[in-house]
């Protein structure tokens, strides 16, 4: 049978760029097949990508060596819009990659730009929208949509162009666990529905894994690891690079089925094996809450809303002096909006809150900054500059801060995030990354008590991930209260102390974070992803392994316990 | 504020937008053709009635406010400068130095401005609030391959006639003075209005390229996102210490230009985005040939406003013609002559 993709030696190096993008890739797709490329970020992903869909090198321009052969045709000789009838690309960000103003009018724009009659363009809207489950979605406005209702739609407009090969650039990076089970099911719908070549670029793991054919690992241009499914699981890890799911790499420790993606059919098939014992169950750990006493923010009886519609419903809550607080919840149930009643930018209809002993109704926003620092998710949207270094500076000037002080407080922010190297770059050459750790170190100038921090790690990949949360919990360990907005349940766990659940405007959950991991109703009813190590703790209960386990050492030192107890039965 | 539109089944929305857009041009020209203070009006009290059966008129009635004092400025302005030698004069603004007199002919003059620049601008108002922008892009947007040869007739024939009748309603003195005599003269000037009507409808038939009308229905879709996108900065500004507010001047112009970077950035990425988004969706694939789901289609209601309009326009010309056009003035200088 044909090829579906033919790289033959390709390279690309981005016009003006320093090092190559991608590096002598060589491969084939098969019609059909379901792949997984995955890799740390900048590893040459989106590229790849884009060489399929011919924007390289038609619309990123560089020097492409070697040929790239999608469906017989050579990228470099067609057009973009001609191979837009054969791929279908999605894009990690649905907001920018959405264009009109209705769902009907998005999904209709592929097949009206292919020439497609009116009956027949209605015909394939419809079925779009049934596919991607967004029937009766068909006047909302794109920019309205949940996150993953977008991505929906922007895969059921790429689904209405009927192409023979899907390709989707981290389609989930940018949703809620709700949003990504929703938006992953669609993809497998469609691809198995049409029975259609599926390229799924992702970090995450553990949720794709188990519906894949085949698995690509790239690092920095090159393919590192190109197999099935089974022999890129039974390779191993590689360091910093690919990190199979906690469950497959346990199930490998103790020589089970590497295809083990879920907890249950972990414990089945360890007590098929020999029936497990009990073990001494472990103290529970000293809560570390209640450090200080001294309340830095309290919420009374905060009440708000968006143009009637209810956003905050009777909040209290009252946060100490070194806490280091996850705030967690679907999106849209009042986060972000708890947050900005911190720092000012929205105040509260009924209610108050209360900084530091400052009503913040009655204090200006510019004011509260001398205490409170706030990052917001999209770093781009708070760098005013174009160096580093000015940006740096900026606040400082704001505040009028003394100038000979510039210099120590810079050097002092910008170590503390790791980004020294950096200070005289232009911000345009920054990664994502660096542009995030930035926009932390340019409030850091300000010596700031409380830190609010707003999804650092949206669309990061584990790696950077972590590094952020290194750098989170060094600030706390320095004495600086932090809040932080986050989907990362894992995360939150290993880091911080306390975790506040939003529900529709209320607090949900407020307590010590292992307390929430433990109770699994909870986790359930707010959409809250089980770390796969606690999945696995759930199971393991009965045998004595205590509930909050968190770290994946842990769980594999209690396991070998378990094996040798029951050897010793 | 930005005029947006709203959603809404009122009767303005279940018109067609082409006669959105020439309802908006008929008051224009009515706007310039009627003189009479207390017709104008009746226009606008129409047209306003028809808006608020259609649109919040709340919303409708806070945007107008604040025009209001723009065109009572607009005509107090033509009541103080309208003078001619044989108007009547009333009072003087400024009573004991006599500065400024203000005339019964500068007055009812005033009163018209005002209804006359009301009437256009709430028929624009009418139009955006009550059409989606994607269909106002439509109708200006060049997409059938070949018109169809009756209708280009049709419109030719009508359009020719209209101007047929215009051009002796409005020009009869100068037709008069034409080198030609009787039925030589009248085929003259019906075939020079059908020759013009020709031209015309070829112009405003050809519409822009797809190319263009794309990129404003996009342009459309974008202003709101980008609008909220500037919030979010301002926001973050606001959140990194900046008084967005502040007295000093020199201090607020710092902020704006603090402020104008990440906005030109996100609105240059935004549209890097759509570049990439729209490329991949084969937006290049043959654009000459693109088909359009959106129907544009003629009702009853449709055809009905037209006749409205064209017999409006009819009328009022008709009116101009046997030197009525202004009937009110010439009531009130009737008034004040008899005494």
């Amino acid at each position: 049978m044909e090829n579906d993709i033919e790289f033959r030696g390709v390279s690309f190096r981005y016009a003006g760029a320093q090092k190559d993008a991608l590096q002598a890739i060589n491969l084939t797709i098969q019609p059909g097949e379901i792949v997984l490329v995955t890799g740390p970020a900048g590893s040459g992903k989106t590229t790849f990508c884009s060489c399929i869909n011919g924007l390289v090198p038609h619309y990123h321009e560089g020097e492409l060596l070697g040929q790239v052969i999608v469906r017989s045709y050579d990228t470099r000789r067609a057009r973009i819009g001609g191979l837009a009838s054969l791929v279908g690309m999605v894009f990690q960000d649905p907001d920018s990659q959405l264009v009109t103003s209705s769902v009907v009018d998005e999904v209709a724009f592929g097949p009206e730009n292919l020439g497609v009659p009116r009956t027949e363009i209605n015909r394939r809207v419809t079925e779009a929208l049934s596919a991607t489950r967004l029937t009766g979605f068909e006047e909302r406005e794109p920019h309205n949509l949940s996150g993953g209702e977008q991505q929906a739609c922007a895969i059921a407009a790429t689904y209405a162009m009927q192409p023979d090969i899907y390709v989707m650039d981290e389609p989930l990076a940018n949703l809620d666990p709700e949003g990504r089970l929703q938006v992953l099911q669609v993809l497998i719908d469609v691809a198995k529905l049409r029975q259609k070549t599926l390229i799924i670029v992702e970090h995450s793991l553990e949720e794709v894994l188990p519906f894949v054919d085949r698995v690509i690992v790239m690092e920095a241009g090159r393919i590192v690891r190109d197999g099935t499914l089974d022999e890129v699981l039974a390779g191993g890890d590689l360091p910093r690079v690919f990190t199979r799911p906690a469950i497959v790499r346990l199930a490998d420790t103790f020589g089970l089925d590497l295809k083990t993606f879920s907890a249950e059919k972990f414990y089945a098939d360890l007590t098929a094996r020999k029936p497990l014992g009990m073990i001494e169950a472990a103290a529970a750990p000293a809560p570390v809450m209640g450090t200080s006493s001294t309340a830095l923010i309290e919420f009374r009886n905060v009440h708000f809303a968006y143009k009637g519609q209810p956003a905050l419903r009777g909040v209290n809550l009252t946060i100490y002096e070194g806490e280091l607080v996850a705030i967690l919840g679907r999106n849209g149930s009042g986060k972000t909006t708890l947050a900005r009643h911190i720092i000012g930018l929205l105040h509260p209809a009924q209610g108050s809150v209360i900084v530091g002993g400052r009503d913040v109704a009655r204090t200006p926003t510019h004011e509260l900054t001398q205490q409170i620092g706030f990052c917001f998710q999209n770093p781009n949207h708070q760098i005013v500059s174009f160096k580093v270094r000015d940006e740096m500076t900026f606040g400082l000037k704001a505040h009028n801060i003394d100038p000979g002080e510039f210099e120590g407080r810079i050097q002092r922010a910008l170590e503390l995030v790791d980004l020294l190297d950096v200070i005289e770059a232009e911000i345009f050459d920054l990664g994502k990354g660096q542009k995030q750790r930035l926009a932390l170190a340019s409030v850091l100038t300000l010596n700031p008590q409380i830190l609010v921090i707003d999804e650092p790690t949206t669309g990061q990949d584990p790696q950077m991930t972590r590094e952020i949360f290194d750098i989170i919990k060094h600030l706390n360990d320095l004495g600086t209260t932090v809040l932080m907005i986050t989907h990362r349940v894992d995360y939150a766990a290993s880091y911080a102390q306390r975790a506040i659940v939003m529900n529709r405007g209320e607090v949900a959950f407020d307590g010590p974070v292992l307390d929430l991991v433990a109770d699994v109703d909870m986790m359930r009813a707010n959409a809250l992803e089980l770390p796969d190590v606690t999945k696995l703790v759930l199971q393991l209960r009965k045998h004595g392994i205590p509930p909050w386990t968190i770290q994946y050492e842990q769980l594999e030192h209690y396991l070998r316990l378990l094996m040798e107890n029951s050897h010793g039965d | 504020m930005a005029i947006e539109y709203q959603k809404g089944h009122g009767f303005l929305h279940r018109l067609d937008a082409r006669t959105k857009l020439l309802l908006f041009v008929g008051m224009t020209i009515l706007a310039i053709v009627v003189v009479d203070p207390i017709l104008m009006g009746l226009l606008f009290t129409t047209l306003y009635i028809l808006g608020r059966r259609s649109v919040n008129p709340k919303l409708l009635n806070s945007n107008l406010r604040v025009l209001i004092v723009v065109f009572l400025t607009f005509a107090i302005f033509q009541i103080i400068f309208f003078e001619t030698e044989d108007s009547h004069f009333l009072f003087y603004l400024i009573p004991f130095r006599d500065w400024i007199p203000v005339t019964v002919e500068g007055l009812i003059r005033g009163l018209a401005v005002f209804f006359r620049f009301f009437s256009v601008v709430l028929a624009v108002h009418l139009m955006l609030y009550t059409t989606p922008p994607v269909d106002l892009a439509l109708t200006i947007t060049k997409r059938d391959q070949s018109p169809r040869r009756d209708t280009e007739i049709a419109l030719t024939l009508i359009l020719g006639f209209i101007l047929f009748v215009i051009a002796h309603l409005v020009r009869a003195e100068d037709i008069r003075a034409l080198p030609f005599d009787g039925w030589l003269r009248t085929l003259v000037i019906f075939f020079g209005a059908l020759l013009a009507a020709y031209l015309f409808q070829k112009l405003a038939g050809h519409g822009l390229p797809p190319e263009m009308g794309m990129a404003l229905t996009l342009g459309f879709a974008t202003v709101g996102l980008l609008s909220k996108q500037t919030e979010i900065i301002m926001d973050a500004q606001k959140a990194r210490g900046y008084d967005v507010k502040p007295r000093n001047l020199i201090r607020r112009l710092q902020v704006f230009a603090a402020l104008l970077l990440p906005i030109f950035l996100a609105t240059l990425e935004r549209s890097q985005d759509i570049s990439v988004a729209i490329l991949s969706r084969g937006f290049d694939y043959n654009i000459g040939a693109r088909t359009y789901r959106r129907q544009l289609k003629f009702q009853t209601q449709d055809y009905m406003v037209l006749a409205i309009l064209v017999l409006l326009l009819f009328g009022s010309l008709y009116l101009n013609y046997l030197q009525l056009g202004n009937l009110m003035e010439q009531f009130v200088l009737n008034l004040l002559n008899r005494q």
